[in-house]
């Protein structure tokens, strides 16, 4: 049997509120810092204590992040998934098991490795053996595939950081586990890690963390927000970051409040925005939808605010704490009557990053609200990340009259009078003094005062159209890898970047060349219409049922280039897994006829 | 050069004619108890020498909502969604800490759809003033009830209403609200001297103004008819407010007293002024002159609850001096080599 090295998945089965998720991340963090491309998801459950949870750690010499289609390596920790994971094993799979679990191991044709875990980490401290013993598989797996203790116990210290008790403990305890696999297990199984040359540039990072790094880095002025999963992360960093950025002797040079809904949320930022500050606020697919009025009303009354939505699946409820791209449509055509709004979609740690800063530059540029659009699989996972570049250009602070003289430079100034031809009219601020008027939600004129006459209504729509899809230009441009064949051409988004270049690869193998074209904002940029007009069949990649990108491109393209599209659309709440979709993709392929 | 004398206009404080605090002309019903309000609006900013641009008017959806429009026309304003008035005010006010926020709602606004943020907005002592044009009725859809609406009222067509009311004052006392007013849109002075403390207050101020709907609750069986609160008004002490740069103005009106107000179409209110004994600072007993005036079908006015020393909530956030909004790129971006430390940080 040769050995498999740097190329397989682990599955780790434990229950929530466990302390599994310290164990798993020092696992991750160890084949990090060996220079393995290896990747982290954490699939958890709407609770708090006691329901399962499964971590899947990809470790991949070709760089792939998505979790593979089979598990090579099962830890089984969870009576309540217990039969069901081992169920769903291929024979010949490594199970690492809890004997102490009390539950049996039906299988025969798995290579079995029985670890009494708990019964260890209660030598080590009787007390807290139920979340040690997490750790105690941890150096069971170091062990079996040769994982440096050293290099074990730098995670250890880098998850705990400055804890020493917590450091001695854990890392005493991985080293009982290993202690107890080399004594106890023969290793019958191929798979090993290997180290590779790292250059020790990189990190690990959610993108949570990163979007809330971008947004101060943008000058965040009011922080509105309330809870929700997978969002709250991006509002906590926030929150955990800006006192050492932001305060000046002491003081906030920011404002942050928790809300007591998504509404206030909403409309604190948009009170925020309209008095001249740069505002966001974080939530998920349900807090926008509770927002859609507020929304609708700061595209009319053209007020600068950042809504970023980590998307969850829906509807409704739905699967809280699962990812999805389902709210792109929402965010792109949110509130009631005609409107349409910017969207950022980053797909990278570096892009929240980004984007988060941008953002703010984009709304107060275009006076309109700006959708940034995350989602849980590249929010609360982490990532690997060559750092984040400073921002490039000087904050953009848009049309604003600050000044008698600016005003008087403006002849005929009106606030929603469309002076530069494009679609963007100048503001004043309250407390300047200049050209006051009662912002409203109703129908106004060029002045702001109230109007429903048809002409009025009829020019004011239009000219919020032009001014929004005027941008599309000059938001982030899409990414292209392009093939020389330019036969197949798929239009993708978001965190799907994360397995394209895996799906690239399967495609290939089948002798299929694609190109790619990963689309980062919203109104649609016209290369993505050039694009589409290099590539004969056109395939929109995306992580939702009903295919949202590619009802957009319907609708938005040119009619001559509507029968190039076909969707890919498939979300079952799992982080999308690049042999599925490729798998779609060559069926589509297929039924076309290329 | 006209040759006709030059007519002295009056100024106040700051050398303001009243005209420069005027508004747009009412759409609303002749005769509107929300009207007056405006015109007194108008009088308490001009009296209390407020630039007019350093006010915000905000409002939500309803009749009173877009009263904004007839007052104060050099003053931005915002007039926003329904019932969502306070937050808005709420991100406003920490942007920009520096204006008067005055905001205007009506009970529908408050008591229905915005309750949620009106509770909110008191909870965290948002620094503004908040009048509520309260007449029991949904005017601009036509005269449903509202959540103020007194049991057992009835509109002049249709059915009484059975549903116990909120009394908004008692609420916001019982929330720890640090200004609570209750008054009638016909009672200028008393409306106007609340008003002005009101803007002079810092914290959330709370001013719940009867103002009867003309066209939709207005007969006698209404408890916020012209006619209802005529025969059942007894006046507590009206507030003598005095300026900061006016000390010895001074208001009279009797305090302890019930007053009949004849209303426009003949039609009386009963008000209780609040007496002079009275004290503002005690909970317990503004809470029991709600409670007596509600048994005795009374509307009790003045000042109910008053508390100065609550931090307000601008105060709360430790912000620095300077308005949020005046901060420059120099502030609001940190520097290059901050972020060069903490991508080293992560480094390890």
């Amino acid at each position: 049997m040769s050995n498999i090295v740097n190329d397989f998945c682990i599955n780790i089965a434990t229950a929530n509120g466990t302390g599994s998720q310290s164990a798993n991340l020092i696992l991750l963090q160890s084949f990090f810092d060996m220079g393995i491309p290896s990747s982290g998801k954490n699939l958890f459950p709407s609770n708090i204590s006691g329901l399962p949870t499964w971590y899947i750690i990809r470790v991949s010499d070709n760089g792939y992040q998505a979790p593979g289609n089979f598990t090579h390596i099962q830890v089984l920790f969870n009576k309540d998934t217990w039969e069901e994971d081992l169920a769903a094993l291929d024979p010949g799979t490594v199970v690492i098991w809890n004997t102490d679990s009390k539950m049996p191991m039906t299988r025969e044709d798995v290579i079995s490795y029985p670890v009494p875990m708990t019964k260890i980490a209660r030598t080590l401290n009787a007390k807290l053996a139920r979340m040690v013993a997490n750790v105690i598989y941890v150096g069971v797996i170091a062990e079996l595939l040769d994982i440096d203790q050293e290099v074990l116990n730098e995670a250890i210290s880098k998850q705990f950081g400055g804890k020493a008790k917590a450091i001695e403990l854990n890392a005493e305890a991985a080293r009982l586990g290993r202690e107890y696999a080399r004594e106890n297990l023969t290793k019958i199984d191929p798979y090993l890690v290997e180290s590779r040359e790292s250059e020790g540039d990189e990190f690990f990072i959610e993108g949570n963390e990163a979007l809330a790094l971008g947004s101060i880095f943008g000058g965040i002025q009011v922080l509105a927000w309330y809870p929700i999963t997978p969002s709250s992360s991006v509002a906590e960093g926030i929150i955990n970051w800006l006192p050492e950025l932001r305060d000046k002797d002491g003081k906030a040079t920011y404002a942050i409040i928790q809300a007591e809904d998504e509404l206030a949320a909403a409309g604190m930022i948009i009170g925020a925005g309209w008095a001249g500050a740069r505002a966001m606020t974080a939530t998920s697919g349900p807090g926008i939808s509770l927002m859609q009025e507020f929304i609708g009303l700061s595209y009319f009354a053209e007020i600068p605010c950042v809504f970023w939505d980590v998307n969850r699946v829906g509807p409704s409820t739905g699967l809280p704490t699962r990812t999805q791209q389902g709210d792109l449509t929402m965010l792109y055509e949110s509130s009631h009557g005609d409107t349409l709004h910017i969207v950022l979609i980053p797909g990278t740690v570096e892009e929240c990053f980004e984007f988060g800063w941008k953002a703010f530059d984009v709304s107060e540029r275009y006076q309109t609200p700006v959708m940034g659009f995350s989602d849980l699989d590249l929010g609360m996972n982490r990532w690997a990340c060559k750092g984040f570049e400073y921002p490039d250009t000087p904050m953009d602070r848009g049309k604003v009259l600050l000044t008698k003289k600016q005003m008087d430079a403006i002849e005929n100034y009106g606030r929603y009078r469309d002076v530069d031809g494009d679609g963007i009219p100048y503001r004043t601020l309250p407390g300047s003094g200049l050209d006051p008027i009662l912002y409203r939600g109703t129908g106004h004129d060029e002045d702001g005062t109230y109007s429903e006459k048809p002409d009025v209504y009829f020019k004011l729509m239009a000219r919020l159209k032009r001014k929004i899809m005027n941008s599309a230009d000059n938001l982030p441009v899409p990414l292209f890898r392009e093939e020389e064949e330019c036969e197949v051409g798929i239009v993708y988004y978001g965190s799907m970047e994360n397995i394209i270049q895996e799906i690239d690869d399967i495609l290939e193998e089948t002798g299929r060349k694609v190109s790619q074209c990963r689309v980062r904002a919203l109104p649609l940029h016209s290369e993505v219409k050039e694009f589409m007009e290099r590539h004969e069949t056109i395939i929109v990649l995306e992580v939702n049922r009903d295919g949202q990108l590619n009802g957009i491109m319907r609708k938005e393209m040119p009619t001559e280039l509507l029968t190039r599209i076909h969707s890919v659309a498939y979300s079952d709440g799992l982080p999308p897994r690049a042999t599925q979709y490729a798998d779609m993709i060559l069926n589509v392929l297929e039924e076309v006829g290329v | 050069m006209s040759d006709k004398p030059v007519r002295a206009v009056k100024l106040n404080v700051i050398n303001e004619p009243k005209d420069s605090y005027s508004g747009g002309k009412s759409s609303l019903c002749p005769g509107c108890g929300h009207d007056q309000v405006s015109a007194v609006i108008i009088n308490a900013a001009w009296e209390n020498g407020i630039e007019p641009h350093r006010i915000a008017k905000m409002s939500g959806i309803g009749c009173s909502s877009k009263t904004p429009a007839y007052y104060l026309s050099q003053s931005h304003g915002f007039n926003t969604v329904h019932g969502r008035m306070p937050s808005v005010t709420t991100g406003a006010n920490v942007a920009n800490k520096d204006l008067l926020y005055l905001g205007v709602s009506g009970d529908g606004d408050s008591a229905s759809i915005g309750i949620g943020q009106f509770i909110h907005a008191i909870r965290r002592n948002v620094d503004m003033v908040y009048i509520i044009e309260n007449n029991g009725v949904y005017g601009l859809t036509k005269g449903q009830y509202s959540a103020t609406a007194s049991k057992g009222s009835k509109k002049k067509k249709g059915i009484t209403n059975e549903t116990q009311p909120i009394d908004m004052c008692a609420m916001a006392i019982n929330l720890g609200c640090s200004f609570v007013a209750r008054s009638f849109s016909g009672a200028k002075k008393q409306l106007a001297s609340l008003i002005r403390a009101a803007m002079s207050h810092k914290g959330f101020a709370l001013i719940d103004v009867i103002s009867p709907c003309v066209t939709f609750n207005n007969n006698d069986e209404s408890m916020r008819s012209y006619g209802y609160v005529k025969e059942n008004d007894v006046e507590l002490h009206t507030l003598g407010y005095i300026a900061h740069f006016n000390p010895v103005e001074e208001v009279e009106v009797p305090s302890g007293h019930y007053r009949d107000i004849t209303l426009h179409d003949g039609s009386t209110i009963r008000l209780e002024t609040i007496s002079e004994e009275h004290d503002p600072s005690d909970t317990m007993a503004a809470l029991t002159a709600l409670h007596e005036a509600e048994v005795a079908a009374n509307h009790v006015t003045g000042l109910l609850y008053f508390d100065g020393s609550k931090p307000a909530l601008h105060e709360d956030l430790e912000m620095v001096d300077t308005p949020l909004i005046d901060l420059q790129e120099d502030v609001l971006r940190p520097s290059k080599e901050a972020l060069d430390g903490i991508i080293a940080g992560f480094l390890g």
